[in-house]
């Protein structure tokens, strides 16, 4: 399968082909080439409905990871036994939100897309960054 | 038909002539009842059956109503010598009401803009969008018949849906993108949809793109028809990566996610004017031509 890519929104102009060829370079990075990954590129608006309804925060965000295994040790690769569970889940991208930090920052956004993608994947591989801590684990992993 | 409804009939008359005629009268397929003259001695058991069934007669209770007119008459101030039935007559009154009804509900009687430079040319039912971008000339056609997809709704529980909404109409045609480059005798042509998401409910849970390339192939420059010996790539089992590639292809040529959110509100204005035009025209049919 490898990577499922949507463009749900028409406010960011996006070059698919950029960011499907950055999640491949990360997943081979991170060691999880073998795994499916659904990315799913959404406007302010939607990104704002979602975070409202998992987060109860109702503002727009850059990145929401919704993963397939949902307790996993930070770093550890699950084993699955079927070929239907190399699935490490769904990252939805702010790509509006994004867009506007990268205006303000005057950042390329392809290239910031492609770091927030990284949060994702390391949220869907069981990073969290609620304590300082958990966040200087999530960074290193990001930079490494 | 005339010879076979006089054998009927005379098949009537022989059997008529042993039996009582209520009987037989129910037993007649429908003729004409001008067919026997009524005065015949030779016929008056039928024709006194078929006055029965005319349930013209004063001592009528309840009768076959196989005679009962519901033509009427060819008006003579009308002239046109068609056929003008009660029924006629209801439904262009129907269909008053509903051209009414439509014209309220018409959003635009001026069909909307597209953005991007896109010039316009209608034929009937099919729309042509073309555009100039650095020597190249990019065409999008569509046929708006056909292109609203049927709403297959879940049943609500009662008290769940307002029984006055009713869904929206959308036209999502399926649309050919020609691009064509100066000089060049072929041109690369995009057989592209809007897909229909079957997890899709109708309320901002759609997780598939707005719109997807079907097909892919080059196509002679200027050929209105389809030359099935040109190879065609099919994108079902294609290599992500390429389709990646051929989605912003279409894209820095304008043809994006705006673009296909521009081309469903125009084809669903066109498509909702040419109702309109049809509804009037076969009004104007029903009633008069």
């Amino acid at each position: 399968m490898g990577v499922v890519l949507r463009n749900l929104q028409k406010v960011v102009p996006l070059r698919r082909a950029r960011l499907r060829k950055d999640v491949d370079t990360l997943r081979h990075i991170l060691g999880v080439h073998k795994f499916d990954l659904g990315i799913i590129c959404v406007d302010n608006n939607r990104i704002q409905q979602i975070n409202n309804i998992y987060r109860k925060k109702n503002v727009p965000t850059d990145v929401l990871s919704f993963p397939f295994y949902e307790d996993l040790r930070p770093g550890k690769l699950p084993c699955p036994l079927q070929r239907d569970e190399l699935n490490l889940g769904d990252i939805f991208l702010g790509v509006e939100f994004v867009m506007k930090q990268c205006q303000e920052e005057s950042l390329d956004l392809h290239g910031a897309l492609t770091v927030i993608t990284a949060h994702g994947i390391c949220h869907l591989l069981g990073y969290r960054h609620e304590t300082e801590e958990e966040w200087t684990e999530v960074c290193m992993e990001i930079d490494a | 038909m005339l010879k076979s409804v006089v054998r009927a009939v005379g098949a009537a008359v022989r059997v008529s002539s042993a039996a009582s005629t209520s009987t037989t009268a129910r037993a007649l397929p429908r003729v004409c009842p001008t067919l026997c003259p009524p005065s015949s001695a030779t016929t008056r058991p039928f024709t006194r059956s078929l006055w029965m069934l005319n349930n013209n007669g004063a001592s009528s209770g309840y009768r076959p109503k196989l005679f009962t007119s519901k033509v009427l008459s060819p008006s003579v101030s009308c002239g046109c010598g068609g056929l003008h039935t009660e029924g006629d007559k209801a439904f262009g009154d129907f269909l008053s009401d509903e051209i009414k009804e439509e014209r309220k509900i018409q959003k635009n009687k001026a069909l909307p803009k597209m953005s991007g430079g896109w010039e316009l040319e209608m034929n009937g039912t099919e729309a042509k969008l073309t555009r100039s971008l650095a020597g190249e000339k990019i065409t999008v056609t569509f046929n708006v018949n056909n292109s609203i997809p049927p709403n297959f709704e879940e049943e609500m529980e009662q008290g769940q849906q307002k029984p006055e909404e009713e869904p929206e109409i959308v036209s999502t045609p399926n649309f050919v993108v020609e691009v064509t480059k100066q000089a060049s005798k072929h041109s690369l042509v995009f057989d592209c949809h809007f897909p229909e998401d079957e997890m899709s409910h109708g309320d901002g849970e759609e997780e598939g793109d707005i719109f997807a390339v079907r097909e892919v192939s080059f196509q002679p420059e200027g050929d209105t028809d389809w030359k099935e010996t040109s190879y065609t790539l099919n994108t079902d089992s294609l290599d992500w990566a390429l389709y990646d590639h051929l989605m912003d292809f279409l894209a820095d040529r304008g043809v994006d996610n705006t673009f296909a959110d521009e081309l469903m509100e125009l084809s669903t204005a066109v498509e909702h004017q040419e109702y309109i035009k049809f509804l009037e025209n076969l009004q104007g049919f029903v009633k008069c031509n």
